[in-house]
């Protein structure tokens, strides 16, 4: 098979095929990526559980009297539980900080996100489809969807503009930052962000963990990869992307051991070692048979 | 319990601000700042029959104080002898408390970044101490008690004499510093520090008017969709083999 069999749209699939690719595995998230993700949610459970018994004035509050003061308990006090909320936002921002540092190149510079989270029409449709669908209003296909779907594209927006707004209003408050002015709008904007995000999170959990279709998903937050059939059915375009790029990979590997095999015909094999010696050990000729 | 009170004897006050500073040096309150001081009124009469008064400022203590609803995280609180305390453990300076105040008696303590005002000297009341400004006033003017106490100073003052609560028609919400002395006294330091009306800083307006309105709806209606979701999804089951 070569990179032009690869489908441009996705076709019905043969029994067989669809089998075999519900066998194949491919990768969806490294492993840093499943780290983080599972210390993001545990630290948004301790925070959202925390915040909400901290905030008291009848101004500002939600949480019902008798939570607050199930929370005040737990925590023995409620300077408790801002000590404790304090710890586990500066521990979550110092982890993204260095994520970001890190891991800038692979997942936050512009042309990444923008192939990654960047709407384009596909993604449109398939709001408007994916909507329909939920309420049986329609039978039409799904558009062909890159990585990450139209909807995990808009919580990501959402999550990228929101989350380093609750970082910086939390450092402020915590630490005071530019007065008091500065710390009183820092805190309303604290509780606007998150109730934001927390709007998203509705979604995210419930396509994530328990919406059928999306089961692949949420098991790939574990293992970090997903199975071919669904890639191909959910994420046909990033499906197709690396269905190119093993396709190269594999016609550079073969074109490689074709060059190699015939070199070493010529001349006898004395390069062991030396500075050009390929990085993957490849089969000798006299293997192969 | 005690109820503690304060009565403050404009007739016996000379404004010498004795209690400013013993209140300044008893709890380091950076300058520019205090957590009483006295401050001279107007004048009443015409010349030369003119009046003047001082007028002693702190915090009331009041019965219904309006910057413990208004403080988010609950660091102002109103403790069981009726004294409003704050917590520094839990106060993160926000301001929203010193904008509810009607008699300005609180301010940001720009140096740890926390809200202070006057505690009626807990701390000294626990080892017996009177208020550091109450034992240092030359005049005797600041008389601190316990209104449970019928044999006490306070409540002579507050029950037998005259001391009234710095109140106006609008904000009365019951302050337990009373003010003695003659009515011109109290005529005088209500023209110049009759209590304001509780402030919202503009943070809180935002959030109460458009804010937490965004923050409902978005939460709600999303809540709404996954829960239909959930129940059509309920309804239909899962299949084994789909598509």
């Amino acid at each position: 098979m070569s990179a032009s069999a690869i489908p441009m749209v996705p076709t019905p699939l043969t029994s067989e095929q669809a089998e075999a690719m519900a066998q194949r595995q491919i990768k969806k998230h490294h492993v840093a990526i499943v780290l983080l993700h599972w210390f993001n949610a545990i630290s948004w459970l301790l925070e959202l559980a925390t915040g909400a018994g901290l905030i008291v004035s009848p101004y500002y509050r939600f949480a019902p009297l008798w939570y607050l003061q199930m929370m005040e308990g737990i925590f023995g006090s409620r300077a408790n539980m801002l000590r404790f909320h304090i710890a586990v936002g500066l521990t979550w921002t110092a982890v993204f900080l260095v994520y970001a540092i890190f891991g800038f190149r692979n997942y936050l510079r512009i042309e990444v996100l923008q192939h990654e989270i960047g709407l384009d029409r596909d993604d449109m449709q398939w709001l408007k489809v994916r909507t329909l669908l939920l309420l049986s209003r329609t039978k039409d296909p799904l558009p062909p969807q890159g990585v990450y779907n139209a909807g995990q594209k808009l919580f990501a927006l959402l999550v990228y503009t929101m989350v380093p707004l609750i970082m910086l209003t939390g450092l402020t408050m915590t630490f005071h930052w530019f007065g008091t002015t500065f710390v009183a709008w820092a805190m309303v904007l604290h509780f606007f962000a998150v109730g934001m995000v927390v709007s998203g999170l509705m979604i995210h959990v419930y396509m994530g963990a328990v919406f059928p279709e999306e089961k692949p998903a949420f098991y790939s937050m574990i293992t970090g990869v997903v199975d071919e059939l669904y890639a191909y059915r959910h994420h046909f375009k990033w499906w197709r992307a690396v269905k190119i790029e093993e396709q190269t990979w594999r016609d550079e590997l073969r074109s490689k051991e074709e060059g190699g095999a015939r070199s070493t015909d010529e001349k006898p094999d004395d390069n062991s070692g030396s500075d050009n010696a390929p990085l993957i050990s490849r089969p000798q000729s006299g293997d192969r048979r | 319990m005690p109820r503690y009170a304060m009565v403050i004897d404009q007739e016996r006050c000379v404004g010498c601000q004795s209690c400013t500073v013993a209140c300044k040096s008893e709890w380091d309150v950076p300058n520019g700042f205090a957590r009483t001081k006295v401050r001279q009124t107007g004048t009443i009469g015409t010349f030369p029959k003119l009046s003047t008064s001082f007028y002693v400022s702190q915090c009331n203590h009041c019965d219904r104080p309006t910057c413990v609803p208004a403080c988010p995280t609950g660091a102002t609180y109103q403790d069981q002898s009726g004294v409003v305390r704050v917590n520094r453990d839990l106060c993160i300076g926000c301001g929203s408390c010193v904008a509810a105040c009607p008699y300005g008696a609180r301010y940001i303590n720009a140096e740890i970044g926390k809200v202070d005002k006057c505690d009626f000297c807990v701390s000294r009341l626990g080892k017996g101490l009177q208020p550091a400004c109450v034992g240092t006033c030359p005049a005797h003017a600041k008389i601190f008690g316990d209104l449970e106490d019928s044999s006490s100073d306070v409540f002579r003052f507050v029950y037998r004499g005259a001391a009234k609560r710095m109140e106006t028609a609008n904000i009365a919400i019951g302050p337990n510093v009373y003010y003695a002395g003659k009515p011109k006294h109290a005529e005088l330091a209500l023209a110049s520090f009759a209590p304001v009306p509780p402030r919202t800083i503009a943070p809180g307006k935002v959030w109460s008017s458009l804010l937490n309105k965004v923050v409902y709806l978005a939460v709600g209606v999303t809540f709404l969709g996954q829960a239909v979701a959930f129940f059509r999804q309920l309804s239909t089951g899962e299949k084994q083999f789909e598509e």
